[in-house]
């Protein structure tokens, strides 16, 4: 999938209104990327490991008392502080329509 | 960045004309130091990056006949400028100092850590890539098509699984291979014997290697790098600017020959707007002309794909990757096979919201066990030694002896201390870490911990080193070095020398647990945290800069790898050995020439407002806390001594309250020497000073409000 595509579809979705952060998916939810709106670094360093719009990740763990989040990407498992977490925009699947 | 890389090289390896400097690279925890455990053995040292604060380990061994010079760089992401790691390891592999990098690979994550390799590319530097835990991908039933990765990169791909060491030595005859030979294409049919049981020390092309090598220099420059433009080419639009854009930089040829970089790595590092490339144009007079250029560009890219330029450029890179782990995926079974193993079991138990944090406080209390346990058999059996063959010195030369007392009391005494009091301890501590480190725990001990430590302006990952200073500041110190940011090292390196040691605990145990009782061990306890949030808030409001968000990756807990562990805990001890003892044993007869003129009353003296009018303790204490900062415990053990030669119980030399103050004290008032001596090594000594400075004024503070509060209370 080029760029474009994905920020077309990203438009699209967001038009509708269908996203949503990354802290509110549940636990095993698989989806995919959106939108990073993190800082320079932060961003670059997510990008750096893999997530970049239009990737799938899946939700794997959340940290009691509102801590980190954890998901797969690309295979590897990667614990995000949930600062970041919240700026990170996913697709909502399915459960979302309902 | 110096694009004059410093030539560091000791004497004896220019001796040697068929030496090969190889550069091990990877992502971390992909098994780079096993690899390098396997190849080096016990001939490593650690050291640093000349002026910088990031570990380098280095080794050597000799193999068919060359001279192998092994650095191991950090285990890192990306060639970016993000942390020291990257620019360190950047221009090391730059450097004439590289002749190949060894591009070690997880098999398992092969997409991510392809983009490193990605990265590496762009440099031109020759390169083999080792496939690591190719055991684990197979079990998986996923094989890769090795013959394909060739093809595709046109340098050697082998097969490696480390732990086994199995292939680790074709890795260099790989390496002599591409380099005196310059034929990356020839490999295929010792691909068996690789993969075979036997380990192939005998290579049947030795001796023409050795008629064909000549000096590293020639081996250099005849290496052509080959050309990869279907795997690295961008997509068309960013493609084109980079096109335009080396066109661009050719017309600077003095920075291009100035600097090792080759032309196209330094136009996508421009389009990134990376800081230390820019830095290169710095002296030029169309700097501003070519900054302006790139801007342009990447503004154009940025507004036509709607992202950043880090994003686009990695999504580019990601998507040339994922053709190609298609191309090289031989069994396409899904990655994620939803069997419950014990692994995910133990993973799930130790981040659980009630259990994690009850295995976190066990294995605080395992560390304390472990440490101190081990630690205090040894020192018991060292301290007796001492003491035996004491009487024989003293019965030989006489116990006033001037020099009896500066050498033997004072050097030999202080390296005993050392010995005893200090390395007893570091060393078993330094064991358990390195298994608690290679299990990968530690990683889940940062996911619990995050939230909380946000609150002291650091994320989850400084819990790692405050972990590790429970056992003992001087490794916890050391363990800093993990921290990305200049900031975060240096918060991190005040919390750690915060917390309470084993040798702290050993004053409070002795001091107010076994006088006072339970409860007030916890009210020092809940001082000492107390303390800690305070220092974590100031540091958090004081220094530049602002809390970063955690980004780790969390591995999978495996069984420690013996001889890692091993070989890990004696390289750090024999740091520890070399460069902290020497120091504490100068100190040691320092302070006995000090004793013997009587030059530490005076000290008594001088601090004797500090100590008896404000803190309210015994003139003489002043000498004993003096010797705690060589060793924290020494405070204690000088207190005993006193009060067995007055022929008293500590509870008649001192009261209740003064047991408190002087326990509070030695908790908080300044870190052990070694401690400073690695804040030292990981910030600077000016910011060691600092801190030393710091919690002297917290512990002054809080000795003197418990004395006066007691007071107070008990004139009612």
């Amino acid at each position: 999938m080029t760029s474009e595509s994905i920020n077309n579809k990203a438009n699209q979705i967001v038009g509708t209104s269908l996203t949503k952060c990354l802290t509110e998916c549940e636990k095993g939810e698989e989806t995919i990327v959106l939108r990073v709106n993190a800082g320079y670094k932060a961003k670059t360093r997510l990008a750096n490991l893999g997530l970049v719009p239009g990737v799938k990740i899946t939700k794997t763990k959340n940290a009691p008392f509102k801590g980190p989040i954890e998901i797969i990407v690309k295979g590897s498992s990667l614990v995000i502080g949930r600062g970041l977490a919240s700026k990170i925009t996913v697709e909502c699947n399915g459960a979302c329509l309902n | 960045m110096s694009c004059h890389s410093p030539n560091n090289k000791s004497s004896n390896e220019t001796n040697y004309k068929n030496t090969i400097n190889i550069a091990l690279a990877g992502n971390p925890n992909v098994g780079k130091s096993v690899i390098f455990n396997q190849l080096t053995g016990l001939s490593q040292t650690i050291g640093n990056w000349p002026g910088k604060t990031v570990e380098r380990m280095e080794g050597q061994l000799e193999f068919l006949g060359y001279h192998f010079n092994i650095v191991d760089l950090p285990g890192i992401y990306s060639l970016s400028t993000f942390s020291l790691e990257e620019i360190v390891s950047r221009e090391y592999i730059i450097s004439e100092n590289v002749d190949i990098i060894i591009n070690v690979i997880d098999a398992t994550n092969l997409e991510r850590n392809l983009f490193f390799t990605f990265q590496l590319l762009e440099l031109k530097v020759p390169m083999i890539l080792a496939i690591n835990q190719m055991d684990l991908l197979r079990k998986r039933n996923i094989d890769l098509d090795f013959k394909e990765l060739e093809r595709i990169f046109k340098l050697p791909v082998l097969p490696v699984v480390a732990v086994h060491g199995t292939g680790v030595h074709q890795l260099l005859e790989e390496a002599i291979e591409l380099i005196v030979y310059r034929h990356p294409h020839h490999h295929y049919k010792r691909r068996k014997s690789a993969e075979s049981k036997h380990h192939g020390h005998s290579y049947y092309r030795t001796e023409h290697v050795h008629e064909r090598i000549k000096s590293r220099e020639k081996i250099k420059k005849t290496f052509k790098f080959p050309e990869l433009n279907e795997v690295t080419t961008f997509g068309k639009e960013v493609e084109s600017k980079i096109v335009s854009f080396i066109d661009k930089l050719n017309d600077h040829q003095q920075i291009l020959s100035s600097c090792n970089y080759p032309s196209r790595f330094l136009a996508i590092k421009m389009l990134e707007n990376d800081s230390e490339v820019i830095k290169l144009f710095t002296d030029t007079e169309e700097r501003t002309a070519i900054i302006n250029l790139s801007k342009n560009y990447r503004e154009e890219l940025e507004k036509l794909h709607g992202e950043d330029i880090h994003t686009i450029i990695s999504s580019e890179i990601y998507s040339n990757i994922k053709k190609i782990v298609d191309l090289v995926l031989i069994t396409k079974i899904l990655r994620n096979i939803k069997k419950r193993s014990f692994n995910d079991f133990l993973d799930h138990l130790t981040t659980h919201s009630i259990f994690g944090y009850i295995i976190l406080i066990a294995v605080l209390f395992g560390i304390y066990f472990f440490t101190f346990s081990i630690g205090d058999f040894i020192a018991g059996l060292i301290d007796n030694a001492f003491i035996i063959w004491s009487e024989i010195i003293y019965g030989n030369f006489g116990e006033d002896n001037v020099w009896v007392k500066v050498f033997w009391d004072g050097g030999v005494g202080g390296l005993f201390g050392a010995v005893g009091g200090v390395l007893v301890y570091v060393i078993p501590f330094f064991f358990i870490i390195e298994i608690l480190q290679d299990s990968g725990y530690l990683p889940r001990a940062a996911f619990l911990m995050d939230r909380i430590m946000h609150s002291l302006g650091v994320h989850g990952k400084t819990i790692i080193p405050m972990i590790l200073g429970f056992g003992c500041n001087v490794a916890g110190c050391a363990g800093c070095r993990i921290m990305e940011t200049e900031r975060e090292k240096k918060v991190s390196v005040a919390l750690t020398s915060l917390v309470p040691c084993a040798a702290t605990m050993t004053v409070v145990l002795g001091l107010v647990g076994r006088y006072l009782g339970f409860y007030w061990i916890i009210i020092l306890f809940l001082i000492n945290f107390t303390v800690i949030f305070i220092v974590g808030r100031i540091l958090n409001k004081t220094l530049p800069g602002q809390c970063t968000e955690l980004i780790m990756e969390m591995h999978e807990y495996r069984v420690p790898n013996y001889k890692v562990i091993f070989k890990q805990t004696w390289v750090r001890s024999k740091e520890f050995i070399f460069k902290a003892m020497p120091i504490m044993l100068i100190l040691g007869i320092v302070l006995q020439i000090l004793l013997i003129f009587n030059a530490l009353e005076p000290v008594n003296i001088i601090l004797s407002p500090v100590t008896v009018l404000w803190l309210g303790l015994p003139a003489i204490t002043g000498v004993f806390l003096i010797y705690g900062i060589l060793r924290k415990e020494l405070t204690l053990v000088l207190l005993l001594i006193l009060a067995n030669s007055l022929n008293i119980t500590l509870l008649e030399l001192l009261t209740p309250i003064q047991m408190i103050v002087f326990s509070s004290i030695t908790m908080l008032y300044i870190p052990c020497f070694a401690t400073i001596i690695l804040i030292a090594k990981q910030t600077s000594w000016k910011y060691a000073i600092q801190i030393s400075l710091l919690e002297i004024a917290i512990a002054l503070l809080i000795g003197g409000v418990i004395n006066f509060g007691f007071q107070l209370f008990t004139s009612f």
